[in-house]
């Protein structure tokens, strides 16, 4: 999958999170997160297990986590991706 | 849910209750949104370019996630408008809800705090930070709308005081002339000057953001406390990054608005331990040398005589075919930039 313009998803409740994408030479990955410090090394696991799974290598992704969940993270990043993937 | 408040009469019920909240409403806006219970409005917030305004939430719905549904909103709408960094005056004691939502702090005083969205600034330090160089360093914030004999004189005898002096270039594009151009003829400039170094001021000092009645005419009296929290800004995040405690800054005999930011700088910075040194401006003629100066000789369309105003590098360029279209557009108005 290839992200070909700026698309994000998601909301700013608790227990939810804000993706946003954007195309970009190379792959980067930016975290902010009320739980940061507990659980950024997860959260980037995640992110970077779906981004595989969507053959992403390259992109800029922000998240903005308010503690989401595992399931929820997959969501909003696959929703992300599919809107920035559309023609 | 959260519903866009376009008609009149939605228009109406947003200023009302935006007013009962103790806020003031104001008609410059791209997007009003607000949140219903039953026919009632329980929310509202506005968003103005990249930055949020007019947030107000009944009391009674304080404790639920209203503010992120508003906020939510307002921020798909300012990303979808183009906008990278989204921007929050407040309340110093609301500034906490908005930290809850992934903002950051940027500045907070007694009566305002600002906050963004996204981590921009600690973005801006990281792309500078090849810039820091070590020792006692100045610092000095000009538009430079275009660079002049006058900004020259300031920046030599600022260079002379520190070991290196960083040398801001204002990144607002609401001057005549633009930014890229303005950079460059700093640039040139004071090329033979090894311890200046030159870079843009991002959205962080004396932007849109930090400082907005900067780009206005007449001050009015929330500009204090934008002036207040742009030099807070700059004393307590940008200042220690490039290792500045000195300010420096050209007397203000002409414009209003810039002697009041100066005053502001004597009260805030050396709070932060941050010295003021103000420099008598240079003359000719009896006359400080000024960009509008510069400027007024252009609307007159009077290119003789300029070079006593402003260094060959930018006479070079105001004499040439590309400056052509902003000559022009300053021929036919002359506002304060």
């Amino acid at each position: 999958m290839t992200i070909r313009k700026k698309a994000q998803a998601g909301t700013m409740q608790s227990s939810d999170l804000m993706v946003f994408v954007e195309p970009a030479p190379e792959l980067t990955i930016e975290i902010e997160s009320t739980v940061k410090l507990q659980f950024e090394h997860l959260i980037r696991q995640r992110i970077a297990a779906v981004l595989h799974e969507q053959g992403v290598t390259a992109g800029k992704i922000r998240v903005s986590d308010r503690g989401a969940l595992d399931y929820a993270i997959q969501a909003r990043l696959e929703t992300a991706l599919q809107r920035a993937a559309a023609e | 849910m959260v519903t866009g408040l376009l008609s009149s009469a939605d228009r109406r019920k947003a200023r009302a209750f935006i007013e009962a909240q103790g806020l003031r409403f104001e008609s410059t806006f791209d997007d009003l949104v607000g949140i219903h219970e039953g026919r009632s409005l329980v929310a509202v917030g506005a968003r103005d370019g990249n930055v949020l305004k007019m947030l107000a939430i009944e009391p009674s719905h304080q404790s639920g996630g209203l503010l992120g549904e508003l906020v939510t909103e307002l921020i798909r709408l300012g990303t979808a408008a183009g906008h990278e960094a989204l921007f929050v005056y407040t309340k110093p004691e609301h500034a906490g809800s908005f930290e809850q939502l992934n903002f950051s702090l940027l500045a907070s005083h007694g009566r305002a705090a600002l906050l963004e969205y996204g981590g921009h600034l600690t973005r801006y330090l990281e792309a500078n930070r090849h810039l820091v160089r070590r020792g006692s360093n100045g610092a000095v914030i000009m538009n430079c709308n275009p660079f002049t004999r006058g900004h020259r004189y300031l920046v030599e005898e600022s260079a002379q005081r520190v070991d290196t002096l960083y040398l801001f270039v204002v990144r607002e594009d609401r001057s005549s002339f633009p930014f890229e151009v303005r950079l460059r003829l700093v640039r040139e400039g004071t090329r033979d000057l090894p311890n200046v170094l030159v870079l843009g001021t991002s959205y962080y000092a004396v932007s849109a953001i930090t400082f907005p009645a900067y780009f206005l005419k007449q001050p009015d009296q929330a500009a204090e406390i934008q002036m207040e929290l742009d030099l807070t800004l700059f004393a307590q995040r940008i200042a220690p990054f490039f290792h500045v405690t000195r300010r420096f800054v050209g007397t203000e005999p002409l414009c209003a608005t810039t002697r009041a930011y100066n005053q502001a700088m004597r009260r805030v910075l050396p709070r932060f331990g941050i010295d003021l040194v103000e420099l008598e401006r240079k003359e000719i003629a009896g006359e400080p040398i000024s960009a509008s100066r510069v400027r007024v000789a252009l609307a007159a369309g009077e290119l003789s005589g300029l070079e006593t105003l402003v260094p060959e590098s930018t006479l070079a360029y105001l004499r040439s075919d590309e400056s052509r279209a902003v000559r022009e557009r300053i021929r036919s108005s002359e506002g304060r930039h």
